[in-house]
């Protein structure tokens, strides 16, 4: 119910883009007539078997995405993809999976993320789980409203993955193994037909079975098969969550932002971690760039807390190196801006609180996600 | 259980289909709910505007919302209610919104008597937890608090200007709900929903006679009332009430 946030200022230059990008690539193969045509045919199974996610029944129902249905076979394609570095990069040395790294629950480790050229771009890679769930638009800004149009965007930037589009489509058609796999995911009868879109599309089918449901909170609160020490319940009831907040006491508050299931609303916040003399002064300005909205400069969508003892650095640009700086900065509740949330009232906390409050943020790692064979390199 | 959200939906189309007069098709036409916010009977801007408060401070609103249920219209033959929506979220937290936000429904033509909505949300839908709902439905887990306070049926949230230093750096964040806080509001108002052009009905709300007004203002300087959340709902009764109190109605 919020309308402002649904037409991104950048949203028709970037379809123009993409549409250009289709036509541009469509040219290039017309002129070879019908004898090329012929050459293109894939045969091999093409009727794509439908896929339901598996969702536990304490976790809300996807968001459905009608342009991009999963199945069996786009799912295993968008898999490949996402580990091939010899398809997305120039030296073959660069996957999606090189930034989101399934150990790390699908992150890099690095506070910015390490492009081809070893040069440090302007943000840190952000968790790929339960993306599924995510209603908001996609990175740190929300500026990509389909999890299928974000892809394209690492391929093309030259920080992400250095490679042109162009390319990555002549490697896949000519490609001994992807034809076949892109028929039976898509149906497509010639190999013209794989495309940037076919090749996001598959991506993002892949993307959406990154679910991470299975940490000690689920365990507890859930499924009753786990107990919380002292400490974590400490963390969890007085701490974190915001259901028994005494009056006028200064509260940490995260469930405010990051509550459970998910533990990230996927809004647009400014969390209170930058000091800027006005909000014009942002040097990544997040939502701002999106909106052309000076108010929303320095808001940045708040992602899940899943796994986030697996996730450091932190925040948009990685700056807190551990969760200890992290709590340490949100007590000393921000910097007066005017667009920061008021829910940021910063607080105090004993040792013991704060021992409490990290082993509740530790109890969010889902172990089973990290070695989970169906999100692994199928290499 | 993943189900429940169509049948929600279905159910009141299908409570229509058993109106005895099922022979008789009757005929739709539009009618728009309009939703407009106000601060001190002006439209509310959202970030962009420093408000004066009655302690003699300021303040800049960041958000305002609250859901309503079943909103309802009143024929004037005495019939049935006609269901325009069994929850939505009204909300504005952004600087490019506008003031008012509209709705524009199909409902049976005639004359009514009246528009009738729930503040917050209805106790048959507050204990269902948003883990039935699709995450994208207005009713999830980010306006919920939990297993035992459940939703968060109105949010009031603003920076305001308490010393002399120029900065909005004091956060007040009222965040109220709970089954008995629930209240209908009832406007009498007779009008046609004929064909001929959309009436529109104004549900306005103003956020500064929800914070001060019939004779009371609410004291934003204590430190003890500048956030209100779960549980602990008793400072901000007055607020709550005065909210469901306040509600104006203008038809055109
Ligand atoms: C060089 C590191 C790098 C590579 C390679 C990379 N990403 Fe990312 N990824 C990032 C960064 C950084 C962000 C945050 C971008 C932003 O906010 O501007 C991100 C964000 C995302 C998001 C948004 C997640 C969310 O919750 O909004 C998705 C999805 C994603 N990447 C998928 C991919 C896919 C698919 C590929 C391969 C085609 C890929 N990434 C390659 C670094 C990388
Ligand atoms: C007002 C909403 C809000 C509240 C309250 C809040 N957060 Fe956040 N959180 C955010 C936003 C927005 C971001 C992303 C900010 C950025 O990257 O610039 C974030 C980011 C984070 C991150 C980094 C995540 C990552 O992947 O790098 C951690 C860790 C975190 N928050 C923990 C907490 C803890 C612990 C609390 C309670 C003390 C808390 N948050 C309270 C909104 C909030």
């Amino acid at each position: 119910m919020n309308f402002a946030e649904r037409i991104p200022m950048t949203r028709p230059a970037f379809l123009l883009g993409l549409f250009l990008l289709f036509l541009a690539i469509g040219c290039r193969e017309e002129p070879g007539g019908s004898t090329v045509v012929d050459e293109g045919t894939i045969t091999g199974p093409n009727t794509p078997t439908p896929y339901a996610l598996e969702v536990p029944d304490y976790f809300p129902a996807p968001v459905v995405d009608p342009e991009n249905p999963l199945s069996e076979e786009g799912i295993e394609l968008g898999r490949h993809l996402f580990y091939d570095a010899s398809i997305f990069s120039t030296e073959g040395n660069m996957s999606c999976a090189t930034c989101h790294q399934q150990e790390l629950a699908f992150t890099d480790g690095f506070g910015r993320a390490i492009g081809v050229r070893g040069e440090p771009g302007p943000r840190s890679a952000m968790s790929l789980v339960n993306l599924a769930f995510n209603p908001n638009g996609f990175n740190w800004d929300g500026g990509e409203g389909k999890l299928w149009e974000q892809a394209i965007h690492p391929v093309e930037n030259m920080l992400e993955l250095d490679n042109d589009w162009q390319e990555v489509i002549r490697k896949l058609r000519e490609h001994g193994d992807y034809p076949a796999r892109f028929r039976a995911a898509f149906g497509i009868d010639k190999v013209e037909e794989i495309d940037p879109e076919l090749t996001v599309k598959a991506l993002a089918q892949f993307e959406r079975t990154i679910i991470s449901a299975d940490s000690k909170f689920d365990r507890v609160v859930y499924k009753n098969t786990d107990f919380f020490t002292e400490l974590e319940q400490l963390g969890a009831d007085s701490l974190f969550f915001v259901e028994n907040v005494p009056p006028g006491t200064l509260h940490p508050g995260c469930g405010h932002c990051h509550n459970a299931p998910q533990f990230g609303d996927n809004k647009f916040h400014n969390n209170g971690i930058t000091d800027v003399e006005t909000i014009n002064d942002f040097v990544d300005k997040g939502r701002g760039d999106i909106t052309g909205n000076p108010f929303d400069n320095g808001k940045f969508r708040t992602p899940t807390l899943r796994n986030i003892a697996l996730t450091a650095p932190y925040m948009h640009d990685g700056r807190f190196e551990t969760l200890e700086e992290v709590i340490d900065d949100y007590a000393a509740g921000g910097h007066g801006v005017e667009n920061e949330d008021p829910n940021i009232t910063g607080f105090s906390l004993t040792e013991r609180e704060k021992a409490a409050l990290l082993a509740f943020l530790h109890t969010l790692t889902d172990e089973a996600l990290l070695t989970d064979p169906r999100l692994s390199d199928p290499k | 259980m993943k189900h429940l959200l169509p049948l929600l939906l279905f159910l009141p189309l299908s409570g229509c289909l058993d109106d005895d007069d099922l022979l008789e098709p009757l005929r739709e036409s539009p009618v728009t709910v309009a939703f407009r916010a106000e601060y001190d009977e002006a439209p509310l801007a959202i970030q962009r505007e420093a408000y004066a408060y009655p302690t003699g401070d300021s303040l800049k609103v960041l958000l305002f919302q609250y859901y309503v249920s079943d909103l309802e219209l009143l024929p004037a033959g005495g019939g049935e209610a006609v269901r325009l929506a069994d929850i939505d979220l009204i909300r504005w937290m952004s600087a490019t919104e506008d003031a008012t936000v509209e709705r524009t429904y199909s409902v049976p033509a005639g004359s009514y008597r009246g528009l009738r909505f729930g503040l917050g949300v209805k106790p048959e839908l507050n204990a269902i937890d948003p883990s039935e709902f699709a995450a994208n439905y207005v009713l999830n887990e980010n306006e919920f608090w939990g297993e035992q306070t459940r939703y968060v049926f109105a949010k009031i949230e603003a920076n305001a200007l308490l010393e002399a230093d120029g900065r909005y750096d004091t956060g007040l964040s009222y965040h109220m709900g709970s089954d008995s806080l629930y209240t209908t509001v009832t406007f009498d108002r007779t009008f046609t929903v004929d064909g001929s052009g959309v009436p529109t009905l104004t549900v306005v709300a103003d956020v500064l006679e929800a914070l001060s007004g019939t004779g009371q203002t609410f004291d934003i300087t204590d430190p003890q009332k500048q956030t209100v959340h779960g549980g602990n709902q008793a400072v901000a009764t007055g607020i709550w009430n005065r909210l469901a109190g306040q509600f104006t109605l203008e038809t055109e």
